[in-house]
Protein backbone atom coordinates (compact mmCIF):
# COMPACT_ATOMS: atom_id res chain seq x y z
CA UNK A 1 0.00 0.00 0.00
CA UNK A 2 1.12 3.15 -0.61
CA UNK A 3 2.38 5.53 2.31
CA UNK A 4 -0.51 7.80 3.30
CA UNK A 5 1.86 10.43 4.43
CA UNK A 6 3.21 10.43 1.26
CA UNK A 7 0.84 13.12 0.05
CA UNK A 8 1.66 15.54 2.25
CA UNK A 9 5.35 15.62 1.45
CA UNK A 10 6.91 19.40 0.53
CA UNK A 11 8.55 19.13 -2.79
CA UNK A 12 10.37 21.84 -4.87
CA UNK A 13 9.33 22.20 -8.33
CA UNK A 14 11.46 25.47 -9.05
CA UNK A 15 14.54 26.09 -7.53
CA UNK A 16 15.37 29.60 -6.08
CA UNK A 17 18.13 30.92 -4.54
CA UNK A 18 18.22 30.25 -0.37
CA UNK A 19 18.43 33.61 1.09
CA UNK A 20 19.39 34.27 4.78
CA UNK A 21 18.02 36.25 7.54
CA UNK A 22 19.00 36.59 10.36
CA UNK A 23 20.98 33.55 10.76
CA UNK A 24 17.87 31.82 9.13
CA UNK A 25 18.27 30.12 6.21
CA UNK A 26 15.15 30.20 4.03
CA UNK A 27 14.38 28.12 1.08
CA UNK A 28 12.89 30.81 -1.38
CA UNK A 29 12.08 27.94 -4.00
CA UNK A 30 8.65 26.96 -5.04
CA UNK A 31 7.33 23.89 -3.87
CA UNK A 32 3.94 22.34 -4.60
CA UNK A 33 2.75 23.64 -1.53
CA UNK A 34 3.43 27.41 -2.41
CA UNK A 35 2.07 26.20 -6.05
CA UNK A 36 -0.89 24.98 -4.46
CA UNK A 37 -1.39 28.77 -2.59
CA UNK A 38 -0.60 30.47 -5.73
CA UNK A 39 -2.94 28.54 -7.59
CA UNK A 40 -5.58 29.39 -4.73
CA UNK A 41 -4.88 32.57 -4.87
CA UNK A 42 -5.41 32.77 -8.23
CA UNK A 43 -8.15 31.61 -8.62
CA UNK A 44 -9.96 33.60 -5.83
CA UNK A 45 -9.19 36.33 -7.74
CA UNK A 46 -10.20 35.14 -11.24
CA UNK A 47 -13.50 33.68 -9.77
CA UNK A 48 -14.28 36.97 -8.18
CA UNK A 49 -13.12 39.16 -10.83
CA UNK A 50 -15.58 36.93 -12.81
CA UNK A 51 -18.45 36.84 -10.43
CA UNK A 52 -18.57 40.82 -9.87
CA UNK A 53 -17.90 41.65 -13.69
CA UNK A 54 -21.54 42.24 -14.65
CA UNK A 55 -22.40 43.37 -10.93
CA UNK A 56 -26.21 42.58 -12.64
CA UNK A 57 -29.02 43.23 -10.64
CA UNK A 58 -30.34 40.04 -10.77
CA UNK A 59 -27.12 38.04 -10.05
CA UNK A 60 -26.33 34.58 -12.84
CA UNK A 61 -25.18 31.34 -10.89
CA UNK A 62 -21.11 33.02 -10.26
CA UNK A 63 -22.04 36.24 -9.03
CA UNK A 64 -24.68 34.40 -6.60
CA UNK A 65 -21.84 32.28 -5.24
CA UNK A 66 -19.76 35.05 -5.07
CA UNK A 67 -22.34 36.98 -3.30
CA UNK A 68 -23.46 34.06 -0.92
CA UNK A 69 -19.62 33.54 0.53
CA UNK A 70 -19.34 37.86 1.08
CA UNK A 71 -22.32 37.66 2.81
CA UNK A 72 -22.11 34.89 4.91
CA UNK A 73 -18.62 35.85 6.02
CA UNK A 74 -20.25 39.59 6.09
CA UNK A 75 -22.73 38.38 8.70
CA UNK A 76 -20.20 36.80 10.60
CA UNK A 77 -18.70 40.03 11.64
CA UNK A 78 -21.88 41.91 11.53
CA UNK A 79 -22.96 39.43 14.53
CA UNK A 80 -20.38 38.71 15.95
CA UNK A 81 -17.67 41.77 15.93
CA UNK A 82 -21.02 44.23 15.66
CA UNK A 83 -21.02 47.65 13.81
CA UNK A 84 -17.47 47.97 13.69
CA UNK A 85 -17.23 44.85 11.94
CA UNK A 86 -17.68 46.00 8.51
CA UNK A 87 -13.52 47.21 9.05
CA UNK A 88 -12.45 43.62 9.87
CA UNK A 89 -14.41 42.30 7.03
CA UNK A 90 -11.49 42.45 4.21
CA UNK A 91 -9.35 40.69 6.03
CA UNK A 92 -11.73 37.87 7.93
CA UNK A 93 -12.88 37.07 3.71
CA UNK A 94 -9.21 37.18 2.92
CA UNK A 95 -8.46 34.64 5.18
CA UNK A 96 -11.98 32.55 4.80
CA UNK A 97 -12.03 32.28 0.92
CA UNK A 98 -7.77 31.65 0.79
CA UNK A 99 -8.64 28.81 3.47
CA UNK A 100 -11.81 27.14 1.60
CA UNK A 101 -10.01 27.28 -1.33
CA UNK A 102 -6.92 25.33 -0.28
CA UNK A 103 -9.27 22.92 1.22
CA UNK A 104 -11.54 22.46 -1.78
CA UNK A 105 -8.64 22.60 -4.10
CA UNK A 106 -6.88 19.27 -2.01
CA UNK A 107 -9.99 17.55 -2.45
CA UNK A 108 -9.73 17.87 -6.43
CA UNK A 109 -5.87 18.08 -6.52
CA UNK A 110 -2.96 16.28 -4.80
CA UNK A 111 -1.78 18.78 -2.63
CA UNK A 112 -3.89 20.62 0.32
CA UNK A 113 -1.86 23.68 1.34
CA UNK A 114 -4.21 23.44 4.59
CA UNK A 115 -2.52 20.53 5.58
CA UNK A 116 1.08 21.80 6.13
CA UNK A 117 1.84 23.13 9.92
CA UNK A 118 3.51 25.80 8.49
CA UNK A 119 1.00 27.75 6.54
CA UNK A 120 -1.79 27.09 9.35
CA UNK A 121 0.31 28.34 11.90
CA UNK A 122 1.27 31.01 10.19
CA UNK A 123 -2.48 31.87 9.48
CA UNK A 124 -2.92 31.36 12.91
CA UNK A 125 -0.36 33.58 14.24
CA UNK A 126 -1.61 36.63 11.48
CA UNK A 127 -4.91 36.04 13.32
CA UNK A 128 -3.71 36.82 16.68
CA UNK A 129 -1.14 39.49 15.72
CA UNK A 130 -3.59 41.35 14.15
CA UNK A 131 -5.81 40.86 17.53
CA UNK A 132 -3.00 41.85 19.47
CA UNK A 133 -2.30 45.07 16.73
CA UNK A 134 -5.88 46.59 16.72
CA UNK A 135 -6.30 45.63 20.39
CA UNK A 136 -3.21 48.17 21.62
CA UNK A 137 -4.93 50.34 18.18
CA UNK A 138 -7.94 50.54 19.82
CA UNK A 139 -7.00 50.34 23.54
CA UNK A 140 -3.42 51.42 24.27
CA UNK A 141 -2.57 50.01 27.28
CA UNK A 142 -6.25 48.89 28.46
CA UNK A 143 -5.50 46.02 26.03
CA UNK A 144 -4.28 44.12 28.95
CA UNK A 145 -7.47 44.41 30.89
CA UNK A 146 -8.26 41.50 28.43
CA UNK A 147 -6.57 39.05 31.09
CA UNK A 148 -8.59 40.71 34.04
CA UNK A 149 -12.13 40.71 33.90
CA UNK A 150 -14.08 42.72 35.80
CA UNK A 151 -16.35 41.62 38.43
CA UNK A 152 -14.02 39.10 40.10
CA UNK A 153 -12.89 39.24 43.73
CA UNK A 154 -9.60 39.97 43.86
CA UNK A 155 -7.90 37.41 45.14
CA UNK A 156 -9.27 35.40 41.85
CA UNK A 157 -6.93 37.20 39.76
CA UNK A 158 -4.07 35.27 40.96
CA UNK A 159 -5.56 31.96 39.29
CA UNK A 160 -7.51 33.76 36.51
CA UNK A 161 -4.38 36.14 34.77
CA UNK A 162 -2.18 33.17 34.21
CA UNK A 163 -5.27 30.84 32.98
CA UNK A 164 -6.26 33.85 30.81
CA UNK A 165 -2.62 34.98 29.32
CA UNK A 166 -2.71 31.51 28.75
CA UNK A 167 -5.67 30.65 26.56
CA UNK A 168 -4.65 33.40 24.51
CA UNK A 169 -1.18 32.91 23.98
CA UNK A 170 -2.36 29.27 22.86
CA UNK A 171 -5.09 30.36 20.56
CA UNK A 172 -2.67 30.58 17.00
CA UNK A 173 -1.29 27.07 18.10
CA UNK A 174 -5.24 25.83 18.43
CA UNK A 175 -6.47 27.33 15.46
CA UNK A 176 -3.47 26.19 13.41
CA UNK A 177 -4.05 22.61 15.10
CA UNK A 178 -7.91 22.27 14.36
CA UNK A 179 -7.33 23.19 10.39
CA UNK A 180 -4.03 20.79 10.20
CA UNK A 181 -5.82 17.94 11.82
CA UNK A 182 -8.90 18.25 10.07
CA UNK A 183 -7.61 18.06 6.52
CA UNK A 184 -4.39 15.80 7.72
CA UNK A 185 -6.76 13.68 9.26
CA UNK A 186 -9.47 13.57 6.11
CA UNK A 187 -6.78 12.89 3.53
CA UNK A 188 -5.30 9.92 5.63
CA UNK A 189 -8.19 8.11 6.09
CA UNK A 190 -9.36 8.72 2.62
CA UNK A 191 -6.24 7.29 0.99
CA UNK A 192 -6.03 4.70 3.54
CA UNK A 193 -9.52 3.14 2.79
CA UNK A 194 -8.59 4.23 -1.37
CA UNK A 195 -5.72 1.87 -0.09
CA UNK A 196 -7.88 -0.98 1.38
CA UNK A 197 -9.74 -0.91 -1.99
CA UNK A 198 -7.23 -1.76 -4.10
CA UNK A 199 -5.15 -4.29 -1.68
CA UNK A 200 -8.60 -6.07 -0.48
CA UNK A 201 -9.52 -6.33 -4.36
CA UNK A 202 -6.11 -7.85 -5.35
CA UNK A 203 -7.32 -11.01 -2.76
CA UNK A 204 -10.27 -12.79 -4.99
CA UNK A 205 -13.63 -12.97 -4.74
CA UNK A 206 -13.96 -12.46 -0.93
CA UNK A 207 -11.89 -9.60 -1.06
CA UNK A 208 -14.33 -7.85 -3.46
CA UNK A 209 -16.64 -7.99 -0.80
CA UNK A 210 -14.59 -5.46 1.23
CA UNK A 211 -13.01 -3.78 -1.25
CA UNK A 212 -16.67 -2.73 -1.92
CA UNK A 213 -17.51 -1.44 1.38
CA UNK A 214 -13.82 0.17 1.30
CA UNK A 215 -14.86 1.91 -1.88
CA UNK A 216 -18.14 2.98 -0.55
CA UNK A 217 -16.74 4.20 2.29
CA UNK A 218 -14.23 6.60 0.34
CA UNK A 219 -17.45 7.90 -1.33
CA UNK A 220 -19.35 8.54 2.00
CA UNK A 221 -15.98 10.03 3.61
CA UNK A 222 -14.96 12.46 -0.20
CA UNK A 223 -18.89 13.93 0.80
CA UNK A 224 -17.85 14.26 4.02
CA UNK A 225 -14.29 15.80 3.46
CA UNK A 226 -16.26 18.23 1.51
CA UNK A 227 -18.08 19.48 4.70
CA UNK A 228 -15.17 19.77 6.94
CA UNK A 229 -13.22 21.55 4.21
CA UNK A 230 -16.00 24.15 4.17
CA UNK A 231 -16.85 23.95 8.01
CA UNK A 232 -13.10 24.55 8.92
CA UNK A 233 -12.91 27.60 6.61
CA UNK A 234 -15.52 28.80 8.59
CA UNK A 235 -14.59 28.37 11.93
CA UNK A 236 -11.59 29.99 11.03
CA UNK A 237 -13.18 32.56 10.15
CA UNK A 238 -15.99 32.23 12.67
CA UNK A 239 -13.07 32.23 15.60
CA UNK A 240 -10.99 34.95 13.70
CA UNK A 241 -14.25 37.31 14.41
CA UNK A 242 -14.43 36.22 18.13
CA UNK A 243 -11.05 36.76 19.40
CA UNK A 244 -11.24 40.17 17.04
CA UNK A 245 -14.53 41.11 19.19
CA UNK A 246 -12.65 40.33 22.15
CA UNK A 247 -10.33 43.49 21.79
CA UNK A 248 -12.72 45.88 19.66
CA UNK A 249 -14.90 45.34 22.68
CA UNK A 250 -12.91 45.17 25.67
CA UNK A 251 -14.98 47.63 27.86
CA UNK A 252 -17.78 45.15 28.16
CA UNK A 253 -15.58 42.56 28.35
CA UNK B 1 -0.36 9.05 -7.34
CA UNK B 2 1.03 12.06 -8.80
CA UNK B 3 2.82 13.29 -5.50
CA UNK B 4 4.81 10.48 -6.02
CA UNK B 5 6.71 10.88 -9.27
CA UNK B 6 8.49 13.96 -7.02
CA UNK B 7 9.79 11.33 -5.07
CA UNK B 8 12.91 11.23 -5.83
CA UNK B 9 13.20 14.99 -5.91
CA UNK B 10 12.85 15.14 -2.30
CA UNK B 11 15.09 17.01 -0.39
CA UNK B 12 18.38 14.95 0.75
CA UNK B 13 18.32 17.74 3.41
CA UNK B 14 16.90 16.51 6.26
CA UNK B 15 18.99 13.80 7.78
CA UNK B 16 17.07 14.11 11.39
CA UNK B 17 14.52 10.94 11.86
CA UNK B 18 11.90 12.45 10.33
CA UNK B 19 12.67 10.59 6.81
CA UNK B 20 11.21 7.40 8.63
CA UNK B 21 7.40 7.66 9.67
CA UNK B 22 8.09 10.97 10.64
CA UNK B 23 4.75 13.78 9.78
CA UNK B 24 6.52 15.34 6.47
CA UNK B 25 4.90 18.37 7.60
CA UNK B 26 7.60 18.59 10.61
CA UNK B 27 10.59 18.54 8.26
CA UNK B 28 11.51 22.03 9.08
CA UNK B 29 13.57 22.79 6.24
CA UNK B 30 10.71 23.49 4.17
CA UNK B 31 8.67 25.76 6.35
CA UNK B 32 10.72 28.80 5.86
CA UNK B 33 9.74 29.22 2.19
CA UNK B 34 6.34 28.12 2.48
CA UNK B 35 6.02 31.09 5.18
CA UNK B 36 7.82 33.70 3.24
CA UNK B 37 5.14 32.56 0.30
CA UNK B 38 2.22 32.68 2.46
CA UNK B 39 2.97 35.85 3.74
CA UNK B 40 3.84 37.43 0.08
CA UNK B 41 0.20 35.50 -1.40
CA UNK B 42 -2.02 36.45 1.46
CA UNK B 43 -0.88 39.95 0.79
CA UNK B 44 -1.50 39.96 -2.59
CA UNK B 45 -4.93 38.52 -2.33
CA UNK B 46 -5.74 40.65 0.48
CA UNK B 47 -4.82 44.14 -1.24
CA UNK B 48 -6.55 42.89 -4.42
CA UNK B 49 -9.85 41.90 -2.86
CA UNK B 50 -9.96 44.74 -0.10
CA UNK B 51 -9.15 47.33 -3.22
CA UNK B 52 -10.63 45.85 -5.99
CA UNK B 53 -12.98 42.83 -6.03
CA UNK B 54 -15.02 43.09 -2.63
CA UNK B 55 -15.94 46.61 -2.80
CA UNK B 56 -17.35 45.86 -6.36
CA UNK B 57 -19.27 42.85 -4.82
CA UNK B 58 -20.71 44.45 -2.37
CA UNK B 59 -21.62 47.45 -4.40
CA UNK B 60 -23.98 45.05 -6.45
CA UNK B 61 -25.51 44.00 -3.50
CA UNK B 62 -26.12 47.59 -2.15
CA UNK B 63 -27.14 48.24 -5.62
CA UNK B 64 -29.73 45.61 -5.46
CA UNK B 65 -30.99 46.56 -2.17
CA UNK B 66 -31.18 50.23 -2.99
CA UNK B 67 -33.15 49.09 -6.50
CA UNK B 68 -35.36 46.45 -4.60
CA UNK B 69 -36.25 49.07 -2.00
CA UNK B 70 -37.02 51.75 -4.62
CA UNK B 71 -39.17 49.59 -6.54
CA UNK B 72 -40.90 48.83 -3.21
CA UNK B 73 -42.13 52.49 -2.78
CA UNK B 74 -42.52 53.00 -5.88
CA UNK B 75 -45.28 50.08 -5.77
CA UNK B 76 -46.47 51.87 -2.57
CA UNK B 77 -47.10 55.22 -3.93
CA UNK B 78 -49.16 53.74 -7.26
CA UNK B 79 -50.74 51.89 -4.65
CA UNK B 80 -51.82 54.37 -2.61
CA UNK B 81 -52.77 56.72 -5.22
CA UNK B 82 -54.91 53.62 -7.12
CA UNK B 83 -56.49 53.87 -3.67
CA UNK B 84 -57.19 57.21 -3.66
CA UNK B 85 -58.76 57.13 -7.10
CA UNK B 86 -60.86 54.41 -6.24
CA UNK B 87 -62.40 56.37 -3.04
CA UNK B 88 -63.17 58.97 -5.40
CA UNK B 89 -64.54 56.70 -7.85
CA UNK B 90 -66.81 55.03 -5.46
CA UNK B 91 -67.98 58.71 -3.91
CA UNK B 92 -69.19 59.17 -7.21
CA UNK B 93 -70.88 56.69 -7.69
CA UNK B 94 -72.31 57.01 -4.26
CA UNK B 95 -73.27 61.08 -5.42
CA UNK B 96 -74.59 59.76 -8.77
CA UNK B 97 -76.97 57.21 -7.00
CA UNK B 98 -78.19 59.37 -4.45
CA UNK B 99 -78.94 62.21 -7.23
CA UNK B 100 -80.85 59.43 -9.52
CA UNK B 101 -83.03 58.15 -6.76
CA UNK B 102 -83.73 62.14 -5.81
CA UNK B 103 -85.16 62.10 -9.46
CA UNK B 104 -86.34 59.39 -9.80
CA UNK B 105 -88.78 60.23 -6.02
CA UNK B 106 -89.36 63.27 -7.71
CA UNK B 107 -90.66 62.10 -10.95
CA UNK B 108 -93.01 59.55 -8.74
CA UNK B 109 -94.03 62.17 -6.82
CA UNK B 110 -94.97 64.61 -9.65
CA UNK B 111 -96.49 61.76 -11.56
CA UNK B 112 -98.82 60.64 -8.42
CA UNK B 113 -100.01 64.58 -7.95
CA UNK B 114 -101.24 64.61 -11.37
CA UNK B 115 -102.82 61.83 -11.11
CA UNK B 116 -104.67 62.67 -7.91
CA UNK B 117 -105.38 66.08 -9.18
CA UNK B 118 -106.83 64.64 -12.07
CA UNK B 119 -108.75 61.76 -10.26
CA UNK B 120 -110.23 64.48 -8.23
CA UNK B 121 -111.68 66.16 -11.27
CA UNK B 122 -112.59 63.10 -12.83
CA UNK B 123 -114.78 62.43 -9.35
CA UNK B 124 -115.86 65.93 -9.22
CA UNK B 125 -117.55 65.30 -13.15
CA UNK B 126 -118.69 62.09 -12.20
CA UNK B 127 -120.06 63.14 -9.35
CA UNK B 128 -122.07 65.85 -10.67
CA UNK B 129 -123.31 63.84 -13.29
CA UNK B 130 -124.41 61.25 -10.45
CA UNK B 131 -126.27 64.69 -9.01
CA UNK B 132 -127.90 65.36 -12.10
CA UNK B 133 -128.78 61.73 -13.00
CA UNK B 134 -130.32 61.73 -9.05
CA UNK B 135 -132.23 64.92 -9.79
CA UNK B 136 -133.68 63.24 -13.01
CA UNK B 137 -134.55 60.28 -11.40
CA UNK B 138 -136.48 62.39 -8.49
CA UNK B 139 -138.25 64.36 -11.14
CA UNK B 140 -139.43 61.46 -12.81
CA UNK B 141 -140.51 59.81 -10.20
CA UNK B 142 -142.56 62.89 -8.76
CA UNK B 143 -144.04 62.96 -12.45
CA UNK B 144 -144.67 59.59 -12.00
CA UNK B 145 -146.29 59.89 -8.39
CA UNK B 146 -148.44 62.49 -9.76
CA UNK B 147 -149.47 60.57 -12.71
CA UNK B 148 -150.65 57.64 -10.51
CA UNK B 149 -153.05 59.90 -8.87
CA UNK B 150 -154.75 61.44 -11.54
CA UNK B 151 -154.70 57.17 -13.06
CA UNK B 152 -156.77 56.49 -9.39
CA UNK B 153 -159.13 59.55 -10.01
CA UNK B 154 -159.87 58.35 -13.41
CA UNK B 155 -160.32 54.18 -12.73
CA UNK B 156 -162.39 55.93 -9.31
CA UNK B 157 -164.74 57.93 -11.43
CA UNK B 158 -164.81 55.17 -13.95
CA UNK B 159 -165.05 52.48 -11.60
CA UNK B 160 -167.80 54.93 -9.78
CA UNK B 161 -170.02 55.64 -13.12
CA UNK B 162 -169.92 51.78 -14.04
CA UNK B 163 -171.60 51.09 -11.11
CA UNK B 164 -174.15 53.80 -9.68
CA UNK B 165 -174.23 55.36 -13.21
CA UNK B 166 -173.73 58.49 -12.50
CA UNK B 167 -170.65 60.80 -12.48
CA UNK B 168 -168.65 61.98 -9.63
CA UNK B 169 -167.67 64.79 -9.22
CA UNK B 170 -163.95 66.13 -9.19
CA UNK B 171 -163.93 67.34 -5.85
CA UNK B 172 -166.02 64.18 -4.66
CA UNK B 173 -163.23 62.17 -6.26
CA UNK B 174 -160.64 63.92 -4.49
CA UNK B 175 -161.97 63.97 -1.28
CA UNK B 176 -162.69 60.27 -1.70
CA UNK B 177 -158.93 59.55 -2.76
CA UNK B 178 -157.33 61.65 0.14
Amino acid sequence: MADPMHQFQVSKIVELPTVTVFGQAIDLSITNSVAAMMLAATLIIVFYAVASAKQAVVPGRLQTVGEMLYGLVNGLTESIIGHDGKKYLPFVFTLFIFVLFANVQGMFLVFTATSQIAVTLTLGLMVILTVVGVGFAKNGLKFFKLFAPSGVPWPLYFLLVPIEILSFLIRPITLALRLFGNMLGGHVVLKIFAGFVVALGGMGVLGWAGAALALSSVVALTALEFMVAFLQAFVFAVLTCVYLNDVVHLDSH
Amino acid sequence: MATETHGTVETTGAPEAHGGGGLPQLQFEHWGGQIVWLLLIFAVLYVVLSKGLLPRVSGAIETRGAKIAGDIADARRLKDEAEVQARAAAAEVAEARASAQRTAADAKAKASASAAERQAKEEAVLAEKLAAAEAGIQAARDQAMSHVAAVAQDTASAIVEKLTGKTASAAELKAALA
